[in-house]
């Protein structure tokens, strides 16, 4: 409707202004405008009245052309100027609309892509943990138990031997011996791939038994420190935080040869954390957070569990990992 | 030299049949003891003790559906005269004081078990507690190191302290024990400390293990 108006003006404009001056470039215009905006059809609706308005304009300023085609002729030019313009403009605007809907058709893709990405990472990973469970349980209760009948097999024919006074009994005893480490290799196995156990306390106990069998199996005194209960319904979630600290002290003794590590399992205001905290060599200065294998794989799984992941300098000099689950997903 | 009359009685409480099957032949081949039954769960197990009358009892810490330890308390309460020893896959260090104190005497880890089972239950006949050298130092050294303080039990708490480990004993996890005394989670650490201290408790574990243990008994 401006458009219309715009065109009107613009006609008035050609009349005051005479034939002298051509304003048919001004025409064009509302033409753009239209054709940018609008569509093709109003476009060339509105070209055509421009072209008529132009004539009468010139015409009724008092042009007589020598021959009464000119102005049709003239009139046919301009038609077929604007008609070439709407089409460019047209096209154009399609192009660009079409781009633009590319662009975010892709974008959404994408981060479908991504979503969807990260929720298989998420279950791979928490099929791996069901399946080591689903081992480390097997071993743990038949292969050990089996171990352990057999065992006895072995410690009972070794009786009967000596009852009877035979050579055999040294040889037996050894498969006895045998058999016995093999329970212990066995059971080392089942923890390794079970460590958690199904119960709200089951982290507690993991990580407590973790410090002992570490401090044992290296030089170091790794201590477990949890003042009050901290109770962790989420199986998934006690898993991911035993192995967190698995990978921190792991990383801790390799990297930092402390005397002394810390793992803390505490209930805060945010959430539940664990700190890893050793007197060790400490961080790197060349290494920022987040790089290393270890150390991203640990912010993976905090991530994973919707924590959040922060390595500092330690209150003892060394390094310290902390991971913080907010509530509403340690309540999960 | 022994009469029949006089052979230890025996009775196994295992889930495996294969464990049970070899330490029943391994008593069987003692001069001085005999299995006189043998139960792959709980409740058989306390059927089966209350029908046999063993003086010993060899209990597993992980039965099908349900804890070893509880059955243990159990035949404490209901068979005082039954010394119960524990076959254990689970590392004594961690388990074998939670089981003294439910009332075994004694505490084998299976991977030894073939040696030392059988001198296990002589020993308990005997009256005698039976635990490793690493575990029975642990107890000296705590025995030595613990003050024995005038009432190390629940009188010594005060009210509030006494309403957390109630709560803890419900098994409610700390940020609800705060909130529903109004408290923040830092206060119910504090309150945490003085319950372990008092009842010379060493860990949060244990703290927890007792409280729900006491909720238990409660009612």
């Amino acid at each position: 409707m401006f458009m219309l108006l715009l065109v009107m003006a613009i006609g008035l404009l050609d009349y005051v202004t005479g034939i002298e001056v051509s304003l048919s470039v001004v025409y064009a215009i509302p033409v753009s405008i239209t054709a940018w905006y609008v569509g093709a059809v109003p476009a060339l609706g509105l070209a055509l009245l421009s072209v008529i308005v132009w004539i009468a304009g010139d015409l009724a300023a008092g042009l007589h052309p020598s021959n009464i085609m000119v102005p049709f002729f003239n009139a046919l030019v301009r038609l077929v100027f604007y008609a070439f313009l709407t089409h460019v403009l047209v096209r154009l605007r399609y192009l660009q609309k079409n781009l633009e809907d590319l662009a975010r058709v892709r974008a959404v893709a994408l981060s479908h892509e991504i979503a969807e990405r990260e929720r298989l990472e998420r279950e791979m990973l928490e099929i791996s943990e069901r399946e080591q469970r689903r081992i480390g349980q097997d071993l743990h209760d038949s292969l050990c138990q089996y171990l352990t009948g057999t065992a006895m097999a072995g410690q009972l024919l070794a009786e009967k031997l000596t009852r009877r006074e035979l050579p055999e009994p040294r040889e037996a005893r050894k498969v006895v011996d045998l058999i016995e480490e093999a329970i212990t290799l066995a059971r080392g196995m089942a923890k390794g791939l079970h460590p958690v156990e199904m119960k709200s306390d089951g982290l507690m106990q993991a990580l407590e038994e973790f410090c002992v069998s570490t401090s044992e199996l290296f030089a170091v005194d790794c201590h477990f420190d949890c003042q009050m209960p901290v109770l962790i319904e989420s199986q998934s979630t006690a898993i991911h935080l035993y192995r967190i600290a698995q990978e921190g002290v792991g990383n801790a003794i390799k990297h930092g040869r402390p005397t002394r590590i810390i793992v803390q399992l505490e209930e805060i205001e945010e959430g539940t954390q664990l700190v890893i905290s050793d007197n060790g060599s400490g961080l790197p200065a060349s290494a920022p957070s987040g790089n290393g294998m270890g150390l991203r794989i640990i912010a993976d799984r905090a991530k994973m569990i919707g924590g959040r992941f922060r390595v500092d300098r330690g209150r003892f000099g060394g390094a310290e990992l902390s991971c913080l689950i907010p509530h509403s997903q340690a309540a999960e | 030299m022994t009469s029949t009359a006089t052979k230890a009685k025996v009775f196994l409480v295992d889930d495996h049949p294969l464990v049970r099957e070899m330490l029943k032949s391994l008593i069987e081949q003692q001069p001085d003891m005999t299995a006189c039954g043998e139960a792959e769960d709980a409740a058989k197990a306390l059927k089966g003790i209350a029908a046999d009358k063993p003086h010993v009892a060899i209990i597993d810490l992980s039965l099908k559906e349900s804890s070893g330890l509880e059955l243990i308390k159990q035949i404490k309460h209901r068979h005082p005269l039954v010394s119960q020893i524990v076959l254990s896959m689970h590392d004594e260090k961690l388990y074998a004081e939670r089981a003294i104190r439910a009332g075994a005497r004694g505490y084998v880890m299976k991977r030894e078990s073939t040696k030392q089972i059988v001198a296990a239950i002589r020993a308990v006949r005997g009256g005698k507690l039976w635990l490793s050298e690493t575990v029975s130092d642990a107890f000296a050294q705590r025995f030595v190191a613990a003050q024995p303080q005038a009432g190390s039990s629940l009188e010594s708490l005060s009210d509030r302290e006494l309403e957390v480990f109630n709560l803890l004993g419900k098994g409610l996890p700390t940020r609800q024990v705060a909130q529903s005394l109004n408290v923040s989670i830092k206060t119910v650490q504090a309150y945490c400390a003085r319950i372990k201290q008092k009842l010379q408790l060493s860990s949060a574990t244990e703290l927890l293990r007792e409280a729900m243990h006491w909720h238990e008994s409660v009612g």
